[in-house]
């Protein structure tokens, strides 16, 4: 279970994100929505303990992100919007380094990295220098490293930014999945047809402040009248403009 | 149907001035990112006042000084010059005016291997490996591949801050001595933008023929060759500055060939210093000349490299060819020694020959061409060297490497770092293992040199195992000492790669390894026990700043809470000698000496101030943990201090006897303390006065600053070592207990009453006793 309670952050006089309150139970695959520059990465940068919050706390598992950081790093894994990797190591060494780091033997560690790369399409790729990797290939190689230590929570920033529609939909299959297993996803995203398709709850951020959340259905009843997504998308943001 | 005309072609001159623009720009902005200063006066997300540092200060000494070096180095090789080639070997200036031919080609050879350095310098830099290329960007402009290539030779020849420094003060030198005086920075400037130009020209020449014909591994090997040869050659040309050239380099200078001072550079120093104008004027017409002819020709020659498109060889490399290489050798060989970090470290060492040769041999070579050049032991065999002198080589390789390695543990895991914050492990312990590792590599050198030097001259005597044992422990202090700056040097957050890295803590390092070198050369042992003690406190107090920054790196805006640590406890003592050394001048009488009661007015001002101004700091940065006097558990603490401070002052009694019975005593204290061994005052200032403001620096801020990183036995250990060092020698042993016994109460009780009670009844009951003999 993820928990925000009256997380908030601002750099100076800038508030990148108003008092957040929000519940997302365990299980739930639970999509963020925003304009560019809404707030969305810095809220995800709090839960993996990048950024620190100036006020308020946001809890995975019971845990404070902040002070138990280490301790909730057991229970995430993370893929970032732009993932950069480390000159001079393969795809394949990435990932076992960071399956060791999580402290898997180095049998586990070679038998998930071999699982994981196969899975996510990165077979032919494994023994290339990941810094020569195409954006859709550190993409995966990411969500690879979110996966090795089975997570109980995923946190994605734009997951399939940058994927190829293969891609794209292999990714997704992959989500869906994780989700049936029980895993609690938070996944941030500009294409609402995914969230329409893969999450059970939404939640619409602008400039910082959390401006709607419930169920697709739920939002296009009650703020278009059985519109789109994107038309409840742009009137939510809209409202918050004019407001 | 119309189409839209196509706008018209950017002319050559305006391309020239919007890429030369732009890089000026880039290197305005990357000042802008470094110093969190906009240029423009507008701001973007700001952040708040404890991530905002302002560095312009110390970079602009750093520049300074830099400038001055180099100039200084220039003068001092025209000075020698002139001796050696016009036989005036007491000469200590040059009278402006007409140069000797002799000293033209010597001037003519200096200006050409300063300028070969320059172009060197430039070619080692880390942009030939990188696997962006930008002129493969600059292809895709609307110009024509000559105008293109013109532009970035004019681009580079504007922006090429080491060919301004190694140029520009040896041109505005030349100039001075030619007569020009006060216009000679001015015509310095000038003579040296064909010099630019030329490296320019070679640079852009040499490294688009490599991007277009090596691969990206075989580049990487090549820059970490040219980064060893561009070092060589710039110790070559400073040892013409130093005050004993070699011979070799004043032998080439005499040797110097006329056709070389018609060269660029000859020409530079002929057209500086031509008698009348219009020799001037010829002579830099030649020079326009030659340069426009080198400009002509390597345009072609370049155009040709290009012939089938901007695309370097090394784009896309796969590492496939390379995989069963790196099974035999990265990996297997890896597999089974240390941590998984380590490993990792290990693995990016052996594959990445820049960071390999910079981390492994560039400091061999850097400290043996100090030695060579600056002729340290020129005339002299390494077994004819003193023990001293080759404890500083052995200490000096083992800087140098921590500097490019331990340094850069933070710095080195690069954009990836986002992927320790993913990982159920602290920054810290992380960057603990590369610390150890690099530890481990940088005593391999010591132990080699001093194992050698023992060798050689046949003997491991007494003096040469003691300085060994001082370097060998002088390498794990400085490593960590290197890990806390690269801390505070490394900005994760830069966009720019070379701006990640703040220069001014490198050099800040050297400067603190530099200062080790004392505890190398000191003629007492207690003198490198306090050096020995003083780094290693110094280490812990910015390992643990460092560590409290850790949690922060990612974040522009957030910084750590204020906490009580053991910089704030170096400062205060620091402060307090330092006042107390003030006070203590004032209060001199006519023949400099400080009477007993002098000395408690400059002692209590000292503490009164230090105590109070700490005091107000804690409270107006709202600091946790700062030291209580008084408390709830008053009795507990006043009965805790008593205890420790009797079995403190009983083990002191014990030591003096012994002292005493061995005839030591008088022997070892020094005159200043016998001259104050009697008077009420002494007894105020030390059953009073020290214990309340010594034991709020050593207990209170030296000590809790420790305990926060260290066990309680470490956190005793080193507070009381820390308060043993700045006491007379003569005391070191007794006082070491009484720390380690008021620590001890102190951290049991959390009360300062505790050792001040302790600290009281020790000086009460020893001073006594010295009293009653």
């Amino acid at each position: 279970m993820i928990e925000f309670l009256e997380l908030s952050k601002s750099y100076g006089s800038f508030r990148a994100l108003a008092p957040l309150n929000l519940t997302v139970p365990r299980g739930e695959m639970f999509g963020f929505l925003g304009p560019n520059g809404a707030g969305k990465t810095t809220t995800i940068r709090m839960m993996m303990g990048i950024l620190v919050p100036s006020a308020g706390q946001v809890r995975i598992d019971g845990l404070d992100c902040h002070r138990e950081s280490s301790e909730v790093k057991r229970h995430v894994g993370y893929l970032p919007d732009s993932p950069i990797f480390y000159d001079y190591l393969r795809g394949r060494e990435i990932l076992q380094f960071i399956g060791e780091m999580h402290n898997l033997t180095r049998t586990e560690a070679v038998l998930r990295t071999g699982r994981l790369m196969a899975e996510l399409g990165l077979e032919e790729v494994a023994e290339e220098f990941a810094v020569n990797y195409s954006m859709g290939m550190k993409k995966k190689l990411g969500l690879a490293c979110a996966l090795i230590h089975e997570p109980s929570v995923l946190i994605l920033d734009e997951p399939t930014n940058g994927l190829d529609p293969r891609a794209s939909r292999d990714v997704q299959q992959r989500l869906r999945r994780s989700a049936e297993q029980g895993m609690t996803i938070f996944l941030s995203t500009h294409i609402l047809d995914m969230a329409e398709r893969l999450c059970s709850r939404i939640g619409i951020i602008h400039h910082g402040e959390l401006v709607a959340t419930g169920s697709p259905q739920e939002l296009k009843d009650n703020v278009t009248a059985g519109g789109t997504l994107e038309e409840v998308f742009l009137a939510v943001t809209e409202e918050s403009d004019q407001a | 149907m119309m189409q839209a005309a196509a706008p018209t072609g950017v002319s050559a001159a305006r391309a020239v001035w919007l890429l030369t623009c732009l890089r000026l720009k880039r290197v305005a902005n990357q000042m802008t990112v470094i110093y969190n200063r906009p240029l423009s006066g507008r701001k973007g997300r700001p952040a708040t006042s404890g991530k905002k540092r302002n560095r312009w200060v110390v970079s602009g000494v750093v520049a300074f000084f830099m400038l001055f070096a180099y100039g200084n180095i220039a003068r001092q090789s025209i000075v020698n010059l002139h001796r050696a080639l016009d036989h005036v070997p007491y000469a200590r200036s040059i009278a402006s005016g007409p140069l000797s031919d002799a000293l033209v080609r010597g001037l003519a050879m200096q200006l050409s291997l300063l300028l070969v350095a320059a172009i060197l310098g430039t070619l080692a830099s880390r942009e030939l490996s990188q696997p962006d290329w930008d002129l493969e960007w600059l292809a895709t402009l609307p110009l024509r591949t000559p105008m293109l290539l013109l532009c970035r030779i004019m681009e580079r020849s504007i922006a090429n801050p080491l060919g301004l420094l190694t140029l520009l003060p040896a041109g505005t030198l030349i100039a001075w001595i030619s007569g020009y005086r006060w216009s000679a920075p001015l015509l310095g400037a000038i003579a040296t933008l064909p010099l630019l130009v030329v490296a320019a020209i070679a640079r852009t020449l040499i490294d688009t023929g490599l991007r277009m014909s090596l691969a990206a591994s075989r580049l990487r090997n090549l820059q970490a060759v040219l980064s060893i040869v561009s070092v060589v050659l710039l110790y070559l040309v400073i040892s013409l500055g130093m005050t004993s050239p070699m011979a070799f380099v004043l032998g080439w200078a005499r040797e110097f060939p006329n056709w070389g001072s018609w060269l660029p550079p000859g020409l530079v120093v002929r057209a500086l210093n031509a008698p009348q104008l219009s020799a001037q004027i010829g002579i830099g017409l030649l020079l326009i000349v030659e340069v426009g002819i080198g400009l002509w020709g390597s345009l072609a020659l370049i155009a040709h490299q290009l012939r089938n498109g901007v695309v370097a060889a090394s784009s896309r490399e796969t590492a496939r060819h390379s995989v069963a290489m790196s099974k035999g050798h990265g990996t297997q060989s890896t597999r089974r020694m240390g941590t998984v970090v380590q490993r990792r470290e290990l693995k990016l060492l052996l594959r990445d020959r820049t960071f390999l040769v910079q981390t492994l041999v560039l400091p061999v070579v850097i400290v043996a061409s100090q030695v060579i050049f600056q002729g340290r032991l020129y005339g002299s065999s390494f077994a004819g060297a003193s023990n001293a002198a080759v404890a500083s080589i052995a200490f000096g390789i083992a800087s140098y490497t921590l500097m490019m390695s331990a340094f850069q543990t933070l710095n080195s895991e690069g954009g990836a770092l986002w992927l320790l914050f993913t990982v159920p492990r602290s920054v810290e312990s992380v960057l603990k293992e590369k610390a150890q590792l690099w530890a481990v590599l940088a005593l391999g050198y010591p132990i080699a040199v001093f194992a050698i030097a023992a060798v050689i001259k046949s003997q491991a005597d007494l003096e040469l195992i003691g300085l060994a044992a001082v370097v060998l422990l002088g390498v794990p202090i400085y490593t960590l000492i290197a890990v806390s700056l690269g801390v505070f040097g490394c900005d994760p957050l830069a966009q720019e790669v070379n701006t990640r890295l703040r220069p001014t803590y490198v050099y800040l390092f050297m400067m603190l390894a530099g200062l080790y070198t004392y505890a190398i050369f000191a003629s007492e042992w207690w003198q490198r026990v306090v050096l020995i003690v003083l780094s290693g406190l110094l280490a812990l107090a910015l390992w643990q700043k460092a560590r409290d920054e850790l949690p922060y790196l990612l974040d522009p805006a957030a910084s750590p809470p204020a906490r009580v640590s053991t910089s704030d406890g170096v400062i205060a003592a620091m402060i307090f000698f330092v006042i107390q050394g003030i006070a203590a001048v004032f209060l001199r009488d006519e023949d400099h000496h400080l009477s007993a009661g002098a000395l408690i007015v400059a002692y209590s001002i000292a503490g009164g101030l230090t105590f109070g101004l700490f005091r107000l700091s804690l409270w107006r940065t709202k600091t946790t943990g700062v030291p209580a006097v008084f408390g709830a558990r008053f009795g507990r603490a006043a009965a805790w201090g008593a205890g420790t401070g009797l079995i403190a002052a009983a083990a002191g009694l014990v030591y003096i006897f012994t002292m005493r019975h061995l005839g030591l005593m008088q022997d070892a204290m020094p005159d200043s303390a016998r001259g104050l061994s009697a008077g009420a005052w002494i007894a105020v200032l030390a059953i009073v006065a020290a214990p309340v403001f010594e034991e709020f620096i050593f207990r209170g801020l030296i000590f809790g600053g420790l305990r926060r990183s260290l066990g309680a036995a470490p956190a005793i250990a080193a507070s009381a070592a820390v308060f043993a060092i700045v006491h007379p020698p003569v005391s070191m042993i007794p006082v070491f207990g009484l720390g380690v016994c008021a620590a001890f109460a102190y951290d049991r009780t959390k009360l300062l009453l505790a050792p001040m009670i302790a600290h009281g009844l020790y000086n009460a009951v020893v001073l006594g006793y010295q009293a009653a003999l």
